[in-house]
């Protein structure tokens, strides 16, 4: 940054508004006091113990982690023989295919939410489950194909007829060779998947019923009757829980790789 | 297995053929108990109705600042941490990308914390005597911008970083030994080259911002409507489905417009260079 004091100063700037609000969150929830205000009033866990014992928060954390670990393994079972398919077989419409499963990445979520809701909860009387996971999979879907279909195209397909050529049956080339190729990108698609869902709003807004309703809409639903720092709390747990992934996925494969393929 | 690619392909297509691509095309043309022609009979109003376009244009004039912003504040993040020879400038990168992990909702709390009328900036301006009353504002349009800059800015960094990374750092060397200034080498030869990263961030971040929902929601509130709080409005509150698909057509226009436009500009950019 020496010498550079313009884009310095606009660096700066830009890490202020990413970080500091959450700094803010973090310290509102160690109040003692009522209210959500700060300077945070005297230092306590109370909070902390308030939203872990909060029925709604608690039943919504378990919905949604019950909907991002199947959604996303259904993405990844949809979507590593999609991406096999595009990188592998010989396909017409190869890139047409491949424009498809991506975009849901540019279509608007309350899109798909909202016509998910009208075919498959209104005219299929489906559970509100039914539909999130169809979007919650649908949405995910982009970064099963194109996150792991980024470390197989770094793949040489040669290593593969190798093994082939050397009388490796097909099944036995796909699980000794392909899938060894593919674990990063399916690490890393996971990864995603499951955080993406996991944060998801308008989708889970959308489909959500009495039974059924995710972590993020259950906050932003008790955020507009009772603003106190028991929210704070309960973000800052989601935020503690964010760590130890981003640790797990840095010290795996590293933030650079993950989030490479995303854009590419 | 590539005798066989369909069968591999076949579960995938179905799935986003019937989970996906018939239900949005349905309902943006034709949603239940609706005629495809009061659909249209809606878009057509909305583009007259000044309530309505009041709201288009503060959707698209926020999507415009945001963009501008995340781009002149990431761009210069990207440029420095590529360049960067310390050896935090990982840290520093991880830093970056990690609120894309963190959920929206408790990133844009942080705004009502801080801009709330408890909340910390207001008070601030109180005690340093700037104002007798915390000023309002939450509920602005400039609460709603500030929400989706930081929502946005870290995927503005991505794709200017590995834009910026792409670019030899010899070249620069060579640009400074022939004689150009930090700022000559900056303008003309680091910029133009990472052009079609800048270009994608700029889409992603457009896109991002017109159609995201919490932020407005939390931050804007009823007094500042965006195209996608208006459509939640119509879809659960009003129940009014030919409204609602007229508000999603546009919205979608405009996303696809504007992606269209990018890979228009990349692609003349590829012919040319």
């Amino acid at each position: 940054m020496k010498g550079r004091p313009i884009l310095g100063t606009l660096a700066v700037l830009g890490y202020v508004i990413m970080i500091v609000p959450i700094l803010f969150v973090v310290s509102t929830a160690f109040t003692a006091g009522d209210a959500l205000t700060f300077p945070p009033q005297g230092v306590s866990l109370r909070w902390f113990g308030e939203a872990l014992a909060y029925q709604p928060f608690v039943g919504a954390l378990l919905s949604s982690l019950q909907l991002a670990v199947v959604s996303t393994a259904l993405a990844l079972l949809l979507g590593v023989p999609v991406t096999l398919a595009i990188q592998r077989g010989k396909i017409p419409g190869k890139s047409l295919v491949e424009g498809l499963f991506l975009s849901p990445l540019v279509v608007p979520e309350l899109v798909v939410g909202l016509a998910l809701y009208q075919q498959i909860m209104i005219g299929l009387h489906q559970t509100s489950f039914v539909a999130l996971l169809v979007g919650h999979t649908v949405l995910l879907l982009p970064y099963a194909v194109r996150v792991t279909g980024a470390s197989l195209a770094l793949a040489d397909p040669a290593v593969e007829e190798a093994a082939r050529g050397l009388g490796a049956s097909p099944l036995r080339t796909f699980f000794s060779v392909t899938l060894p190729l593919l674990r990063p990108g399916i690490f890393s698609a996971g990864l995603l998947s499951f955080v993406t869902s996991f944060n998801n709003v308008p989708l889970s807004l959308l489909l959500q019923s009495r039974q059924f309703r995710t972590l993020p809409v259950t906050m932003l639903d008790y955020v507009q009757q009772s603003y106190d720092p028991m929210i704070a709390a309960m973000s800052t747990l989601i935020l503690a829980g964010t760590v130890v992934i981003a640790i797990v996925a840095e010290k795996t494969l590293g933030f650079a790789k993950i989030f490479g393929g995303i854009n590419k | 297995m590539s005798r066989k690619p369909a069968l591999l392909l076949i579960p995938g297509l179905v799935f986003i053929l019937f989970g996906f691509a018939i239900p949005s095309a349905i309902m943006l043309l034709a949603p239940p108990s609706t005629d495809t022609a009061d659909v249209f009979l809606r878009f057509g109003a909305m583009l007259t109705d000044p309530y309505d376009l009041a709201i288009i244009w503060r959707t698209v004039r926020i999507g415009l600042i945001v963009t501008a912003a995340c781009v002149v504040l990431g761009f210069p993040i990207a440029y420095l941490l590529a360049r960067s020879t310390s050896r935090f400038a990982g840290m520093w990168l991880a830093l970056a990308i990690f609120p894309l992990l963190l959920s929206n909702v408790v990133r844009t709390f942080g705004w009502l914390v801080i801009l709330g009328s408890q909340g910390a900036f207001g008070q601030l301006l109180v005690v340093l005597g700037i104002t007798d009353q915390p000023p309002q504002l939450l509920y602005t349009e400039l609460a709603i911008v500030l929400g989706l800059i930081q929502l946005f800015l870290p995927l503005a960094v991505i794709s200017c970083y590995s834009a910026v990374a792409q670019v030899d750092a010899g070249l620069d060397h060579a640009a400074r030994g022939l004689g150009a200034t930090k700022s000559q080498t900056l303008w003309q030869i680091v910029i133009p080259l990472s052009r079609p990263g800048i270009l994608i961030a700029g889409t992603l971040v457009f896109a991002g911002a017109t159609t995201a929902y919490t932020t407005p929601y939390l931050l804007g509130g009823s007094s500042q409507r965006m195209l996608s709080t208006q459509l939640f409005s119509y879809a659960s509150v009003s129940v009014d489905w030919a409204a609602a698909s007229a508000t999603a057509l546009i919205m979608t226009m405009l996303v696809f417009l504007v992606s269209g436009l990018s890979s228009l500009i990349s692609r003349k950019a590829g012919v040319t260079s």
